[in-house]
């Protein structure tokens, strides 16, 4: 306990590298060269979040940069009157939850089976996983199998094919051994059945490697845009980012069908109104953001015990 | 204790029985029976096969597309059972097409860069924020450079798209400062790879680094107090401890990326290709889906999916076999 905290102390005077805390020229180079690709890197955002707040007739002049020079909320009061907008937000947040709760589930019930020593064949089990994950049948293959289950153009599409990812359950198997056998072997005594121990044993036992998994999928949902462009031809199923790929590719004016008042429709233009339509389609990423971080941060910790 | 293979099929049945009435932990260690725990675990691991077959197994076998001649069907179902044998006709045909030499450079061309830039820097840069003596600006760069990672392609790419155009704010700095005084054109084929390339960093570098930044964390600190008390400098401590330290995580990624060199991301390359970049834009991916999803040239295109699938395979294969020669240790 002492020596811990000795230790301790000791740790706090050096830098993450155990080194003294004495700058030199290297470190002021290097903080510039990081601050400058952090600016970089974030700027994008902040020029969208500059433009969306300003007149649309008044950016296409040009010369909007950090801050917007005509304020205004009307590119904002087009987005939220697109219907189309609230559809595929609509859409794209039931596939998120729902994609997200049943495909950790799911990957997770077949993860615990496969780390239990006692499952019969379990390394030919293995193999048969493991071989997808470097050869597969590709686009039209795929496309094929999707038609022959009736999943084009439902929206089932989004959910099914992603309930199960063999990379997601390597990560699973790798946590589920890091829990002791004991507890197995003790829940076992008790005259458990597996599917006892896994939803009310090992479920419990792993948040950390739930949550992380569980936002690789929430985000994965969340940005996914080539399944609405290739299982589906109907508008009704268009994902957020599909939408805002029609709108920026196209630069299709969202509101399209949508009557505006005359007044309005004066003032904005479709850059404008799209910027809007992307800071809207961020802003549950945003909100998320320090949560996402604080999960994924340890995740990594996680994913990377088995390397 | 008791040898149980000199027992008898019978007589060990009754010893297990005996046995789990004792203990219910001797069932445990009872491997490979088929006791109710063990059909309960079949049970559930059915669900992954079953997915497994339907998913990635049965897709392989419309690998047979391929052999055929399949491009004037309407649906996939008849290319597949109605139409002749073609042999190898498709992957001629994709070897011999136009557009091939372009595609193949393209696909191979990127990645290689990705694999040459994009694939040391995120190490590079996890090595230069571990060296950053102010543990606030440290947590605040990475905080600022993973965001870009959690976005679309769709969203940030579009971003930077406005940001380049002709009257963006890319060409206002460069016209101003006179380094380019008449503008550039970024939509041109001659940037496509720069673009795709420098995009890449801003999107992905920060949250790249994150896996050796985790990696580095791990290290054992006494190693560097130690250096330090044998007089290494900054360099010595990077090249003789941080970086053979995580060396193993390189490899791992490393072996990773190689056997994904015909993979180019279908939604940044699609983000940022135009009619008038396809030149250097056309990738595999791009490709694949054009002819084979648009225009339903259902065969041809499962052929060059084929073609990539092997070329992939046996990349993996190379790379791993160089990284166990090389370090001791593979991914399969």
């Amino acid at each position: 306990m002492v020596v811990h905290r000795i230790y301790k102390k000791k740790q706090l005077m050096v830098g993450s590298t155990g080194r003294k805390q004495r700058k030199k020229v290297f470190d002021w180079i290097n903080v510039a060269f990081m601050l400058i690709f952090a600016a970089m890197s974030v700027y994008p955002l902040i020029y969208v979040l500059a433009g969306s707040f300003n007149e649309g007739a008044d950016y296409i002049t040009g010369g909007i940069y950090l801050f917007p020079r005509k304020f205004s909320l009307e590119n904002y009061q087009v987005v939220i009157n697109d219907i189309r907008l609230w559809k595929s937000y609509g859409i794209t947040l039931a596939r998120t939850i729902l994609g997200t709760v049943s495909g950790v589930i799911f990957t997770a019930i077949v993860a615990f089976a496969m780390s239990r020593k006692s499952l019969l064949g379990r390394n030919w089990i293995y193999r048969f996983f493991i071989f997808t994950m470097f050869f597969g049948g590709g686009l039209i293959p795929y496309f094929w199998v999707i038609n022959l289950l009736g999943l084009f153009d439902s929206f089932f599409v989004y959910i099914i094919p992603a309930l199960f990812s063999v990379y997601n359950m390597l990560v699973f198997v790798n946590f589920f051994k890091t829990i002791p056998e004991e507890i197995h072997e003790s829940a076992v005594m008790d005259g458990a059945s597996e599917f006892k121990i896994f939803f009310r044993i090992i479920l419990p036992l792993s948040g950390p490697v739930i949550s992380t998994i569980g936002l690789w999928i929430a985000v994965g949902h969340w940005n996914s845009f080539f399944d609405t462009m290739i299982y589906t031809s109907n508008n009704n199923l268009w994902t957020l980012q599909y939408y805002l790929m029609k709108v920026i590719k196209e630069s299709s004016m969202p509101a399209a069908g949508v009557s505006l008042p005359i007044e309005l429709l004066e003032k904005i233009a479709p850059e404008t109104v799209s910027l809007a339509a992307i800071i809207v389609s961020v802003i549950p990423i945003f909100v998320l953001y320090p949560l996402i971080l604080k999960t994924l941060t340890k995740g990594v910790v996680v994913g990377s015990l088995k390397g | 204790m008791l040898n149980r293979i000199s027992l008898k099929s019978a007589e060990r049945k009754a010893y297990e029985k005996s046995l789990s009435e004792i203990s219910p932990l001797a069932r445990v260690h009872n491997k490979k029976k088929w006791t109710p725990s063990n059909v309960q675990l079949l049970l559930m691991v059915s669900l992954g096969i079953i997915f497994i077959a339907i998913f990635a197994y049965l897709p392989m076998f419309g690998l047979v597309l391929a052999f055929k001649s399949g491009d004037g069907y309407l649906n996939v179902m008849d290319a597949i059972f109605k139409s002749q044998w073609a042999g190898f006709a498709n992957f001629k045909a994709f070897f011999e097409d136009p557009d091939f030499k372009n595609v193949m450079t393209n696909t191979l061309g990127l990645n290689i860069l990705q694999l040459l830039i994009n694939f040391p820097a995120p190490i590079l840069f996890a090595i230069l924020i571990s060296e950053l003596p102010w543990k606030k600006i440290r947590k605040a760069i990475q905080t600022i450079t993973y965001f870009p990672y959690f976005l679309s392609w769709i969203t940030y790419g579009g971003i930077i798209l406005t940001l380049i155009n002709s009257d963006g704010i890319v060409n206002t700095i460069l016209i101003n400062t006179g380094i380019a005084p008449n503008g550039v054109d970024f939509s041109t084929a001659g940037w496509f790879w720069p673009l795709i390339i420098v995009t890449s960093l801003l999107k992905g570098l920060g949250w790249g680094s994150i896996i050796y930044t985790a990696a580095i964390a791990g290290i054992d600190p006494q190693l560097y107090e130690a250096a330090a008390m044998d007089g290494a400098n900054r360099f010595h401590r990077i090249f003789k401890i941080t970086i053979p330290s995580i060396a193993p995580t390189i490899v791992l990624f490393f072996i990773l990326s190689v056997s994904g060199i015909l993979n180019n991301g279908f939604d940044h390359i699609w983000t940022f290709q135009n009619q008038i970049n396809l030149a250097t834009s056309e990738v595999l991916d791009t490709f694949i889906y054009k002819y084979g999803a648009v225009d339903m040239l259902y065969s041809y295109t499962t052929a060059v999916g084929l073609f990539k699938s092997v070329v992939a395979i046996v990349l993996l294969g190379i790379g791993n076999f160089v990284a166990k020669k090389t370090t001791g240790s593979g991914v399969i």
